[in-house]
């Protein structure tokens, strides 16, 4: 019952939005699970913690499930649903539609400084897997610890970004893995050398050491130019793309299937 | 083909031989040495001789079966009257019965002359020597092939060898390509320029050395080159005394091929080598055009080793000028395996540890 007033307060609220931008409005709850994709329990924990995150941090994370954006794409849902809900003027969104199976995150004020893009990529890394598994509990925990360790490392003046994202766990089997694969290769190469001066009988195939010294004579030397290519790479941008919502206001944000 | 030629001592008659370390004849009973030059004479004079002994037999009687002395010669020793058996392409030797060295002078007859010899420098215990010293440092040798291992025979051979002189003319043509790189604030650039580079010119080779005897394998003579050939002397008969001799089997025409192949090869490396300033190169096309001078035919001194072991036959050979040894050795495959297991673990762990110290850092 309480789910659908969300909507129905929210569809109001859309409507409302086209004629009048500027619209303040109390605050929704920082988790929306419209989806019911969470048990009541899991709400109440998860919900707390984005709670805890967002006061001490200073910015809005919020969670959002739906059945469907309906005609609206993703993108624009997300965003106006962080502009037209009350929400703190920085903050980040994750917003899940189960129809369309779209995951997007949208950024506003300073969680466009803190969340950039190459940093948005890594996030969703760490949470996808569990989105695509059916695990939602565990891939919104994810997001919440994330986001407050991208925010914290935003107020140290250098978020996340390409080159400088953060560690990935060592993982102890598959560098195994590759360090065994090295060293037999590197071993092979040295006990191959030592195998070949075992064998010192071959065939000479040149003979250079006949060569009559100062008898070479280059008469004829010339160079034709044919014709030169030019590949371009674009390098790895650094910081993050912004859009512009329908409300007038500028964000950050990527997405995709899940 | 005229008799056996043994040198004897004018002092005291015993058999005289050529001493490496003295470049000089010298007789091992009074130790009287002998000048080459005088030699030279001498050995005229000894054909001379020779013209109304002919003392040489071929014994192949009745109970031979057809076709199996072919390719054998006996000769009677002027010394002991021994018979010496020698295939037809055998030139110097050592009598079995009384071990005095004999050259068979028909073998260098006529056409059959060699046009120059490189005299021995290094003697049996040289050869010996670096029979240990090509042991030593091969970590992957059976251990006890050094203790088990006796060397069954040592020989100095005088190898047969053709000559080849060749002038090359060439022209060819390259695909070379430069690379440049640069960056402005969004794109890396990367430039391929290709161009066409050709070049032509000519180059001479001087004796390059085929071996023309078919005893002789021909990757092991190919493995003890090069022979410096500024030590080579005018063919003297007397340079054998000591040694084995073999005469050619093979003769200069089939031998030529060889040489060329080698000739082209070292000039496309040596006209390649002018290519210079590009990030790649490619030879699209190449013309080599060989003129070969008259081939010449020369005796290279050879140290051949023999050694058993488990059964199999290990064939050593040490350049008699230079020292240069080679020789396939066996491999310990029990030493191998602990070289390869505890390369491969040490090699590994060290890697293991670069990695965390990096994901570390």
């Amino acid at each position: 019952m309480k789910k659908k007033l969300y909507v129905a307060f929210f569809a109001l609220l859309l409507c409302i939005a086209m004629t009048l931008p500027a619209f303040a409005a109390e605050s929704l709850p920082r988790l929306v699970d419209d989806a019911d994709l969470l048990s009541d329990s899991e709400e109440e924990v998860l919900l707390d913690k984005l709670d805890d995150i967002s006061s001490i941090q200073g910015m809005d994370v919020v969670i959002v499930t739906v059945d469907s954006t309906g005609d609206w794409s993703t993108m624009e849902y997300a965003d106006d649903f962080y502009d037209y809900n009350g929400y703190a003027e920085d903050g980040i969104l994750l917003l899940v539609s189960m129809e369309e199976r779209d995951w997007c995150i949208s950024t506003a004020g300073y969680g466009i400084t803190a969340f950039t893009d190459a940093g948005q990529k890594y996030l969703a890394e760490q949470f996808l897997e569990y989105l695509t598994d059916g695990d939602y509990a565990n891939a919104f925990d994810i997001f919440a610890d994330q986001c407050d360790d991208f925010i914290t490392q935003a107020k140290t003046g250098q978020p996340y970004d390409s080159g400088s994202l953060p560690k990935k766990p060592f993982l102890i089997l598959s560098n195994l893995l590759i360090a065994l694969g090295g060293g037999i290769i590197l071993a092979f190469l040295i006990t191959g050398s030592m195998k070949s001066r075992m064998k010192t009988v071959r065939m000479q195939p040149e003979a250079a050491s006949y060569m009559v010294p100062g008898s070479m004579q280059v008469s004829r030397s010339h160079e034709m130019f044919l014709y030169k290519n030019v590949d371009r790479t674009a390098k790895q941008e650094k910081g993050s793309s912004t859009h512009t919502s329908s409300s007038g206001n500028t964000h950050g944000g990527s997405g995709g299937k899940f | 083909m005229a008799g056996l030629q043994e040198y004897k001592c004018p002092c005291c008659g015993g058999a005289i031989a050529f001493d490496s370390t003295l470049q000089k004849m010298k007789c091992p009973f009074c130790d009287t040495e002998f000048e080459m030059e005088t030699l030279a004479e001498y050995d005229s004079q000894l054909q001379n001789e020779q013209a109304d002994d002919m003392e040489w037999e071929n014994s192949a009687g009745d109970t031979w079966q057809e076709g199996e002395t072919e390719g054998l010669r006996t000769f009677a020793c002027r010394s002991c009257g021994g018979e010496i058996v020698g295939d037809e392409s055998t030139a110097a030797t050592s009598c079995p019965f009384c071990g005095n060295p004999v050259v068979m002078m028909g073998q260098f007859s006529g056409a059959l002359k060699p046009d120059y010899v490189i005299p021995f420098k290094l003697d049996k215990k040289a050869a010996k020597a670096a029979l240990m010293k090509h042991y030593s440092g091969k970590r992957l040798l059976p251990r006890v092939f050094q203790d088990q291992n006796h060397i069954d025979e040592i020989k100095g051979i005088y190898v047969p060898f053709w000559l080849f002189d060749a002038e090359v003319d060439a022209d060819i043509r390259y695909k070379a390509t430069r690379v440049r790189s640069w960056s402005d604030s969004s794109y890396n650039y990367t430039e391929t320029s290709c161009f066409a580079v050709t070049r032509g010119g000519s180059i001479g080779f001087n004796h390059v050395p085929v071996d023309g005897s078919t005893k002789m394998a021909d990757d092991l003579m190919e493995s003890i080159e090069p022979f410096d050939f500024s030590e080579a002397v005018d063919f003297q008969t007397a340079y054998l005394a000591g040694y084995l001799a073999d005469k050619y089997d093979v003769d200069a025409g089939e031998s030529m091929e060889r040489a060329n192949e080698r000739v082209r090869k070292s000039t496309a490396d040596a006209f390649a080598a002018t290519v210079q300033g590009y990030t790649t190169v490619e030879t699209q096309s190449s013309s080599v055009r060989l003129h070969n001078g008259t081939a010449k035919y020369a005796l290279y001194p050879v140290w051949l080793l023999n050694t058993t072991w488990n059964g199999q036959r290990y064939t050593f050979a040490m350049n008699g000028q230079t020292g240069k040894f080679v020789g396939d050795l066996p491999v310990d495959k029990g030493a191998y395996r602990k070289w390869l297991f505890g390369l491969t673990g040490g090699i590994s762990a060290a890697i293991f540890a670069a990695t965390y110290l990096l994901w570390l850092l």
